[in-house]
């Protein structure tokens, strides 16, 4: 009654350092940090078997056909390809594949083109379209490393036209910019089943 | 010079110490996410280098591969992983259905189905995940790589 103001004991922090030890310990093993990354692509929406019929009219001569047999062998539009073909060369950082599929979606005598207003500029639009078929028995790796190819190829025109709109590089534009470079230059990558092999022959 | 034989040395002050600590767990914790679930095949991806940065919260994990254990009950051929069992295709869509049920309807749309193959798997079982996964309407896939 005499004091008016009393001294609190201050609490003891010591074992402050233990409890937050014990908290940074669980953390480290109950989580990950690693980052999921991977190829991303759009699968067509699924048909019924007797609509099939009328559902693509692409011409024939805009179309690229990859197709992997189970030993791993390419066939590029009739052309043999071998895994050595996947290879980037070190000095230009393409391979065969790529390089293949770059002069085939750039060449006019390729693919046609299409002249598209993109912000009041028409810019002249590949048509072309890659079609990767794969039998059942390849080897997932193979079948990846060949859609790793072709997506090289469009990323690297998709630079090129980064370049020569924006002055900088793919990465660094904002999401206007790419959408725009992405109507440009779509990443068309048909992965036909199976069965549809025949549908043209 | 001195007087006393033993000088003390002063304790050293911890009293710091649990921030110090502190600051570590917070890092940790923005920085890594929960551990979800314990994959059952052999889940070794292929390496690419044309890749993305997946966004995990938008992300469904399908995992195909052989089986790690109980070889003789679940077999020796590439099977599909779908939460924490083994699954056959026809379950995809039943459960593409409830992961979709789970999620914000205002983020439905950006869901991806991330496809974790074991690079030795054949296409053949990734095409009838495919297919599945059309019916399914999850048109937006990955193949999950890694670096190259």
């Amino acid at each position: 009654m005499e004091k008016k103001k009393r001294k609190v004991d201050e609490i003891n922090a010591s074992s402050m350092a233990d409890i937050a030890f014990l908290l940074l310990i669980f953390f480290l093993v109950a989580t990950t940090m690693d980052v999921d990354t991977g190829m991303t692509r759009v699968l067509p929406p699924w048909v019924d078997a007797e609509k099939q019929k009328d559902n693509t009219d692409v011409n024939e001569r805009n179309v690229l056909k990859v197709s992997i047999s189970k030993g791993g062998r390419i066939l590029v539009d009739e052309a043999e390809y071998t895994a050595a073909d996947l290879i980037r060369n070190r000095m230009t950082n393409e391979s065969k594949l790529s390089q293949e599929t770059k002069t085939f979606l750039q060449s006019p005598d390729r693919s046609d083109k299409k002249d598209t207003l993109i912000n009041g500029q028409t810019y002249p639009m590949s048509e072309g379209v890659v079609s990767l078929k794969a039998d059942k028995e390849t080897q997932y790796k193979v079948y990846i490393d060949v859609q790793n190819e072709l997506t090289h190829a469009f990323n690297d025109i998709r630079e090129d036209y980064s370049q020569k709109m924006f002055k900088r590089p793919f990465d660094e534009l904002d999401s206007d910019e790419r959408t725009v470079i992405s109507k440009l230059v779509p990443m068309r990558i048909s992965e036909a089943e199976p069965n549809d092999q025949t549908k043209k022959k | 010079m001195a007087k006393k034989g033993k000088k003390e040395v002063p304790k050293l002050s911890t009293s710091s110490l649990p921030d110090v600590i502190f600051m570590i767990l917070f890092f940790f914790m923005v920085s890594t996410s929960m551990r979800e679930k314990d994959v059952i095949v052999t889940n070794v991806l292929p390496q690419a280098t044309e890749i993305t940065k997946l966004d995990k919260k938008n992300l469904i994990s399908i995992y195909v591969g052989v089986p790690l254990d109980q070889q003789n009950v679940a077999g020796s051929a590439p099977r599909i992983q779908l939460n924490d069992s083994f699954q056959s295709t026809a379950a995809i869509r039943d459960f593409i259905a409830s992961e979709v049920e789970r999620r914000d309807e205002a983020e439905r749309s950006k869901l991806t189905v991330n496809l974790r193959v074991d690079e030795n798997s054949t296409m053949g079982i990734v095409t009838d995940v495919k297919q599945e996964l059309r019916k399914a309407q999850a048109n937006k896939i990955s193949y999950a790589a890694r670096q190259k």
